[in-house]
């Protein structure tokens, strides 16, 4: 029993590592994919790149009532201190492209949850039928499609519109 | 799953609440200057939706990150390794959002 289980241990941590790496640069390896592989990569992707942004995000607000060692309330001029170098420290180019590329994802990535949510319930899906060539998944309808392009197209206009704020092209 | 569906429209209603309030009500700049932050956390129906948001992303995020992690690897000890790992840590940052929009509240 006890080898059975330390074996198991050691079967796990032995390949685990280039198991993960393999699965996560299956993503970025995109051949063979229909449009159905396309959206759910960049649903991966995305959620991944909002969430680092979450986690950042939190952070960040944080200063406006002084950062991390702040447990109670504290004087108005130190929080407005700490949240003014905060802010001048964040905007800058750099960080201004980042929140360009975070508002792609995030556009995306609602409208594009929006038609999974649908397929989850059954909606908007295909009919079952014989499998013809060319073998077009019938999950992926012409509604569900035309969703997957206006997710694209609502998150190519979001990262427009953020040019526009930073940058005011 | 039901959960991660329900928050994900759950964040399309009060994020766009949330992207509106900075975004649209005036300036970028002017809306992030300390006390136009201060002006949104003290309106309490807008605290109320940043701490719904808060909740929501939260678990989203981290429900979202536990599901690419056993998608990638199957087994009984890593899915909740996986499990225990990601709530721990989604707990701990609902303790620090909910921290800065209380104080952030009550500053006067």
């Amino acid at each position: 029993m006890l080898r059975e289980s330390g074996l198991k241990v050691v079967l796990i941590t032995g390949g685990l590592t280039e198991e993960l790496k393999r699965a996560f640069s299956g993503w970025f390896y995109p051949v063979h994919y229909n449009l159905e592989r396309w959206a759910y990569a960049l649903q991966r992707i995305s959620g991944i790149a909002v969430t680092a942004y979450f986690l950042a995000h939190i952070v960040e607000t944080g200063n406006v009532v002084g950062g991390l060692s702040v447990w109670s309330v504290p004087s108005v001029d130190f929080a407005s201190a700490i949240w003014t170098a905060t802010f001048h420290f964040l905007k800058n180019p750099l960080f201004d492209t980042g929140l360009i590329v975070i508002g792609f994802m995030l556009s995306y990535h609602a409208i594009n949850g929006i038609r999974l949510t649908l397929a989850e319930f059954g909606l908007l899906q295909g009919k079952p039928s014989r499998p013809d060539f060319p073998y077009e998944p019938k999950s992926f309808s012409k509604a569900q499609r035309a969703i997957f392009w206006l997710s694209v197209l609502f998150a190519t206009a979001t990262a427009v519109y953020a040019l526009n704020v930073f940058f005011g092209v | 799953m039901l959960l991660h569906y329900a928050t994900g429209l759950g964040i399309v209603v009060v994020g766009g609440v949330h992207l509106f309030t900075v975004f649209l009500t005036g300036p970028y700049l002017q809306n992030l200057a300390f006390s136009s932050v201060m002006m949104v956390y003290r309106n309490i129906l807008l605290a109320v939706t940043l701490e719904l948001l808060l909740v929501f992303v939260d678990y989203h995020a981290l429900n979202g990150i536990r599901i690419i992690l056993i998608e990638f690897h199957q087994g009984t000890n890593w899915e909740r390794g996986v499990s225990w790992v990601l709530s721990v840590a989604g707990v701990l940052l609902l303790i620090y959002g909910t921290r800065t929009i209380l104080i952030a509240n009550a500053l006067a």
